[in-house]
């Protein structure tokens, strides 16, 4: 090197202005590295001759050197390209004259690593830049002659064949084909606007592609030898060859078809032509002195890796026919003749494409294609996914599916959106009315957007790489490559993230906006669809019912009022919501039923207009829940909760009663009062289950909301029933202080959305009282509690139910403290010793609830566990009820309260250890299943494994009564005690979080958490 | 849409067939079968035949009971017919749901899953049963007592003229032309018993196979004036007929199980392997060995393999590892001799490979060998030695498997748990008979 002898910033050129500092402002990144290069003798001379013959030559010279990607590296390439030239003159010659030659030169140098490295490597073909201008523009029969005449073949033939391959055609046409890459290159990195001109760069190197094909088949054909002219074959470019919008660095995807030539047998043409095929393959990828093309994928063929690589036409149209799956019609859409046989080509897009068009109209259509989808999302390593240019997350795969679905929907009857390249099929989709103006321009320019990008990450290194760069220099480069300034990493990267999310909302108006009748267009760009097209589109995505929702969708959208206005901004976002819901059709119909309740208030639109979140949850609660879109059309205002995240959280059972209590005191009527209490109780229940539906159905919102809501109930009915009760007897003030004692599963915050309230009554007479008054008084409030929650009434009821009581149905209503005492001193059952472990006082005094409180401890925890005679009898009860209890008809296995390892099982099993040890263990003295389960691990009554068992079934039990009840709005006993199936089973999976399609796998949770909970019982209880 | 179903529709054209039988299995092994007409296969190559699931043991709950049996293309045979006249095939089918997924109750969807976690761990299963069956004249009333076709016994060479060994001839013939390959025939020890090999080949097609190779030997015996039967214990003092099964894990091509130079040329993956089969076998056998006969073979002596031990020519074994051929390294393998001809080839294949699975996942220690003829020891020299006995009875085997995770994760939840309830039921009805055992003793009294 003699370069360290030279001092750069002393070069004699500089006018005010050292070249260090014009190299830093040019964008070079090692400086002093630069200057020494510019010096270097390589380049000397050039410098010298530059000087002689212009003014600021060198800063002109620099200034181009600055518009490339990489000046460091095009100045580097520069020097090692002189080097390499056997004469330097030519190439000195195009590095002194400014201009457009210069421009490309050093555009491809400083754009493309790899295609510098081949630059080196042949310098010659540097000079071809000066007729790279109109490369883009070359029609495609030039491509065609030069690609073949460098095979060595006559262009002119009707069968061209070429020179041997290995006496040099093969490097020969591979040359050929990287000059063309090289114009091509030129003529896209000079581009003033690469964006506009990406779409003629990828039919240029498609036309190029079918074009080497043609070169290489002509190779195959000298390979194979005499006769290889008879051979009828025909390549059909597929994918984005097909579409004429290849990429710089891909795989060809091809389909072979082969007819028997004059003479031949059918056997014989398709030998033959497999023959040509496997040699046309080779010719572009086995190794040679010229590096190869790519690879030739046939793997999109009937059959794929397995089918045979050759078929005539009769066999392809009977593999279509017959077996083809919903995706390789798919893939047919992009089929054209690229090489070979003409008419044979042409012939088989004839055959084949009228059945592309009848896709739609199969069995598992809808299914097919969201899998497909899916199954491309999924297979995107989860490093990958951000940065996945073509099939990550608004990624160019998503552009194309969204323009392909729309093809297979309405090209079916409309034979003008067929074109196979993306941009055209977009266009064509505009031009006939399906596919808004506005929002094609848009998804165009981000597609175009995308393919830069790819072309731009790809032509670097010319690597197969479809991803975004993270290394900062890689980063610079693209970015520079693409235009953006020096600091335009940012902005870049900024446009990136923008572009992705814009194309995935883009999917959403393009495929449903249009579905809105032309009546409810937001401008004249939009389009609208024809009912009969907008059914299919809607059948395309999953709607069960499409000619019943375009007429919700007309009903929803028409009008002047402002609700119309703002619904058709609306619909076409909540339309796709829907179809992601378990059932599209119930979603869609709700929301037209809650828009017609609400549709004037003004809030109700503001809010779905304005918070993105309100709008997914409502229509996710619509499409899922029907308990829950009843109850919200029932009382509307419940909507608004869902722009407020506090809002759909459960209110305590303190401020709930102040609430209620507060209300009560303005009415004065009874009737109005209940309704009141009613009303409260539901408004919670409703709040409880919209958090429910959108939390998976998680087992504390019986705790946290129903029981609540049921206490609440209890406590506002008997404030009414006792402020009535003494006037209407003639007293003048209560006789006694009254108490309800919660039981069952009401005194374990264990209830369902479905569920009654069992109850005791207890009064205490006051001193001096009559007993008799008292107890008359008594019996009159339990009865009026019962009748004001009862059934009747436009708010849902509670039943209470007191069948728990002393002696059953045959005992009063209510008792006395004292009465109770003595019962249960001398009469009370095992099984009314264990119920009252549920005991949980909620409404009424809350003296005498510490008194009832003490007076059962002894006998739900007694203090030396249960006698042997006891326990025999709880457990024959229990195996008794087993038998007696189970309706007809259901299995024992699928019944989650009764049958085996249910609900059941598990309370028996934790009442039982209850009833042992809650007289030594103070934390088993609770009312609580899960609770008591807990302090019976802790106390180590039972292992932890069991333990965990236990509960397994008994939550998830639990979580399936609430989900029936949510997904049906059924609130029939029987029904919820079953476990689902059909189509229930389906939203009910999707409501306790199972993915779409998994509904077996929470059949299989449940029969195995069941089983695994009865070993349990059956080892624990019945011991 | 494959070749294969090509193929298959191309043959079903060109043959004139005018059936064809649609074979699929119950939980509790009984072959059933629909026969449609050529025109529908295509159909039910694409959409599957819907039929009503509920009417199939264990198939589907009744209120969801629209099920699809969908042909498996690979299995399709033209069936040989009596005057010669080829007129009928038969195609396995697969079991789906209405939605198109495998129905959870379908036993070869059971076998599929579990050959589906032998692959996870990079394994095919090879089986090779060898089939033993008792061939009585027909008789008139089920009350008859059942009179053996021969009295011959083991590998005599029953004299021509002599109906059994024509039959086993005649068998071996039309199971070679179902393309099921024979590997071995020969007289068994009881008189008109009959032992038939089946050539190795992967689990599926095996278990396709036995289903076959019942069907044809039963039909062809009713021509020949004969009874076939493959109860695991038909005549007391007589041996049963079981269906000891070799077994091999492959990887890619390679035996896993061998390992050169090693005891009997047994890999660690074999020792574990052998080691799952025993440590599991309990809890197996009511699949293994599902009816309540199955246990009169197992405990009605003559070499059967009730006790829980391996041996290398131990003939009394449950495991056997079978006599290593010199540079035959692909033929090492385990014989399970538990198995008996009257199991569920799909349920049992699956619980055998997930056992051996279970110990090779764990790393098993393989007990010591058992040299001894363990039916020769005294109780208490077996209990010195480690070896317990199989499950008594039906009934002691159902309770084994109920506490399975194994057994529960491997037939599924589904069949587990109806598979158990249709055993116990089976245990409690045979507990309510009264036999000439019993009325032979209380004469006594």
């Amino acid at each position: 090197m003699t370069s360290a002898a030279h001092d750069p910033g002393a070069a004699g050129t500089m006018r005010g202005e050292s070249l260090t500092r014009l190299l830093a402002r040019a964008g070079f990144t090692d400086t002093r590295k630069a200057a020494s290069l510019l010096h270097e003798d390589a380049l000397g001379p050039v410098l010298e001759r530059i000087d002689q013959e212009q003014e600021s030559g060198l800063p002109a010279l620099v200034r181009d050197l600055g518009r490339v990607a990489d000046p460091d590296l095009a100045l580097l390439t520069l020097v090692r390209l002189v080097e390499a030239a056997e004469h330097e003159e030519p190439v000195h010659e195009l590095l002194v004259h400014p201009g457009p030659v210069r421009s490309r030169l050093l555009a491809v140098v400083g754009g493309s690593a790899a295609m510098g490295d081949w630059l080196v490597a042949h310098p010659p073909a540097a000079q071809m830049l000066s007729g790279a201008e109109e490369r883009l523009e070359m029609p495609y029969e030039r491509v065609r002659r030069r690609m073949l005449t460098a095979a060595g073949a006559d262009p002119d033939a009707p069968v061209p064949v070429g020179e041997e391959p290995g006496d040099g055609a093969l490097d020969a046409w591979r040359r050929a084909y990287r000059r063309e890459l090289l114009l091509i290159a030129a003529q896209d990195l000079t581009a003033a606007d690469p964006h506009a001109l990406q779409p003629a760069v990828s039919a240029a190197l498609s036309d190029l592609a079918a074009a080497a094909l043609e070169g290489a088949l002509a190779l195959a054909r000298a390979e194979m030898g005499p006769g290889a002219e008879q051979v009828r074959l025909a390549v059909l470019g597929m994918g984005k060859t097909g579409g004429r919008e290849l990429n710089y660095v891909s795989d060809v995807d091809v389909i072979y078809v082969v007819e028997p030539g004059h003479g031949q047998s059918e056997e014989e043409a398709v030998r033959l032509g497999s023959k040509l095929a496997a040699s046309l393959a080779r010719m572009c990828s086995m190794p040679s002195a010229e590096p190869p093309l790519w690879e030739v994928d046939a793997g999109l063929r009937p059959e794929g890796r397995n089918g045979p690589l050759v078929r005539t036409l009769a066999s392809h149209v009977q593999y279509y026919q017959r077996w083809a799956q919903t995706w390789e019609f798919q893939a047919l859409l992009k089929a054209r003749p690229a090489a070979g046989d003409e008419d044979l080509g042409r012939a088989y897009v004839e055959a084949l494409s009228p059945m592309v068009w009848e896709a739609v109209n199969r069995e598992n259509f809808v299914e097919d294609s969201q899998a497909m989808r899916r199954r491309v999302e999924d297979h995107v390593p989860v490093a990958e996914a951000d940065r996945q240019i073509k099939l990550g997350r608004g990624g160019l795969r998503d552009v194309e599916f969204t323009v392909q679905l729309l093809q297979l929907v309405h090209g079916r009857v409309d034979a003008g959106l067929r074109s196979p390249n993306t941009l055209e099929a977009l266009t064509q989709l505009s031009d006939a009315g399906y596919v808004g103006r506005d929002h094609a321009d848009e998804l165009a320019e981000l597609y175009q957007f995308l393919r830069l990008l790819e072309h731009r990450v790809q032509l670097h290194r010319m690597r197969r790489t479809h991803l975004f760069p993270t290394a900062e220099a890689d980063l610079r480069h693209l970015a520079r490559s693409i235009g953006y300034g020096p600091d335009g990493v940012g902005e870049l990267t900024n446009r990136w993230r923008l572009t992705r999310r814009r194309v995935r909302q883009l999917h959403e108006e393009i495929f449903y906006r249009p579905l809105l009748p032309a009546t409810a267009r937001l401008s004249a760009a939009d389009a609208a669809l024809s009912p009969e097209s907008a059914a299919a589109r809607l059948a395309a995505i999953g709607y069960r019912d499409p000619v019943g929702a375009v007429r919700h969708i007309g009903a929803l959208s028409a009008g002047l009022s402002r609700r119309a206005k703002i619904q058709r901004q609306l619909l076409p976002v909540l339309l796709g919501w829907f179809a992601d819901g378990a059932d599209p059709d119930q979603g869609l119909l709700f929301f037209r039923r809650l828009s017609e309740e609400l549709g004037t208030t003004h809030w109700y639109l503001k809010m779905l207009r304005d918070s993105g979140a309100a709008g997914v949850r409502l229509a996710h609660l619509l499409s899922t829940s029907k308990y829950v879109a009843e109850m919200l059309i029932r009382s509307p205002e419940s909507v608004a909760w869902l722009g407020n995240e506090a809002d759909l959280r459960p209110r305590s059972l303190d401020s709930l009663w102040q609430n209620l209590d507060a209300m009560l005191q303005r009415r004065d009527d009874t009737e109005q009062a209940a309704r009141t209490v009613r009303y409260v109780r539901r408004r919670e229940l409703t709040r409880g289950a919209i958090a429910d539906v959108l939390g998976g159905v998680r087992v504390e919102a019986m705790e946290t909301v129903i029981a609540p809501a049921a206490d609440l109930a209890l406590r506002g009915a008997l404030r009414i029933a006792t402020q009535e009760a003494a006037p209407q007897m003639g007293l003048a003030q209560d006789p006694a202080e009254i108490l309800i004692v919660a039981m069952g599963r009401l005194g374990g915050q264990e209830v369902g959305y479905a569920s009654d309230a069992d109850v005791l009554f207890v009064h205490e007479p006051r001193p001096g009282v009559d007993p008799e008054i008292a107890q008359r008084w008594a019996v009159t409030v339990a009865g009026r509690v019962r009748t004001l929650l009862g059934s009747t009434g436009s708010e849902p009821g509670l039943p209470v139910d007191a069948e728990l009581r002393p002696e059953g149905r045959n005992g009063p209503m209510a008792r006395s403290l004292a009465s109770y005492a003595s019962y249960y001193q001398r009469w009370a059952l095992p099984w009314e010793h264990q119920a009252l472990l549920r005991a949980r006082p909620v409404a009424g005094n809350d003296e005498l609830g510490a008194k009832f409180t003490e007076l059962i401890a002894p006998v739900r925890y007694p203090a030396g566990g249960l006698p042997t005679a006891q326990l025999r009898e709880l457990r024959r009860i229990k195996a008794r009820v087993e038998d007696e209890r189970m309706p007809r008809g259901v299995d024992a296995v699928h019944h989650l309260k009764l049958g085996r390892g249910g609900l059941a099982d598990v309370e028996w099993t934790v009442q039982l250890l209850q009833l042992q040890h809650a007289g030594e263990v103070p934390g088993l003295r609770q009312t609580s299943t899960l609770g008591a389960l807990q302090a019976a691990r802790e106390a180590d009554l039972l292992k932890a494994a069991d333990a965990d068992r236990l509960q397994e079934a008994w939550v998830l039990a639990s979580r399936l009564r609430n989900a029936n009840v949510l997904a049906t709005g059924r609130t029939n006993l029987q029904r919820i005690d079953v476990f689902p199936a059909g189509a229930e089973l389906a939203v009910v999976s999707r409501l306790l979080g199972y993915p779409p399609g998994h509904a077996t796998d929470l059949e299989a949770d449940w029969l195995r958490a069941s089983r695994r909970c009865r070993a349990v019982v059956e080892r624990l209880f019945f011991g | 849409m494959d070749q294969q179903q090509e193929y298959v529709l191309r043959a079903v054209e060109e043959r004139d067939l005018r059936f064809i039988r649609l074979w699929f299995t119950d939980v509790l092994g009984s072959l059933k079968s629909v026969a449609i007409a050529p025109a529908e296969l295509e159909n039910a190559f694409t959409e599957g035949i819907g039929f009503d699931g509920s009417s199939i043991h264990a198939l589907a709950r009744v209120s969801e009971s629209d099920m699809l049996a969908r042909p498996d293309a690979s299995t399709f045979q033209v069936l040989p017919a009596k005057d010669g006249e080829q007129t009928t095939a038969r195609i396995f089918c697969d079991i789906l749901t209405p939605d198109g997924e495998p129905a959870p109750a379908d036993p070869r969807a059971v076998l599929k899953r579990a050959l589906g976690v032998a692959e996870d761990a990079g394994f095919t299963f090879y089986t090779h049963p060898e089939i033993e069956f008792y061939l009585f004249h027909q008789r008139a009333h089920e009350d008859d007592p059942l009179v053996p076709a021969d009295t011959a016994g083991y590998f005599d060479h029953v004299a021509r003229g002599q109906q059994g060994h024509d039959f086993r001839r005649e068998a071996i013939s039309m199971l070679e032309t179902l393309g099921i390959s024979v590997e071995f025939s020969h007289h068994e020890a009881g008189p008109g018993q009959n032992e038939i090999d089946l050539r190795y080949a992967d689990a599926l097609s095996t278990a396709d196979n036995i289903m076959t190779f019942r069907t044809v030997v039963k039909e062809l015996a009713l021509e020949r004036g004969f009874e076939a039967t493959f109860m695991p214990k038909p005549l007391p003092g007589e041996p049963g007929s079981g269906m000891h099964t070799h077994l091999s894990l492959f990887e890619d091509d390679v035996n896993a199980f061998h390992a050169p130079g090693a005891e009997y040329q047994l890999s660690p993956t074999g020792r574990s392997f052998i080691a799952g089969l025993l440590r599991h076998s309990h809890e197996i056998a009511a699949v293994t060995n599902q009816f309540v006969n199955s246990y009169k073979r197992l405990w009605g002596g003559r070499e059967a393999p009730s006790y829980v031990c391996w041996g290398h020519n131990n003939r009394s074994a449950l495991v056997r590892v079978p006599m290593y051929k010199p540079l035959k390294g692909q033929s090492v393998r385990a014989e399970y001799r538990g198995l008996d001809a009257a199991a569920n080839p799909y349920l049992a294949f699956a619980v055998l490979l997930r056992a051996g699975l279970k110990g090779v996942q764990e790393k098993y220690e393989l007990p010591e060998e058992a040299e001894d003829n363990v039916w020769a020891l005294s109780d208490g020299e077996r209990r010195a030695l480690g070896i317990d006995p199989l499950p008594g009875s039906l009934e002691q085997a159902c309770q084994a498997m109920e506490s399975s995770e194994l057994v529960a994760d491997t037939l599924g939840e589904t069949v587990f748990q109806y598979f158990l309830a249709n055993k116990y039921q089976e245990w409690h009805e045979y507990r309510a008979q009264v036999s000439p055992f019993e009325l032979s003793r209380i004469g006594l009294i």
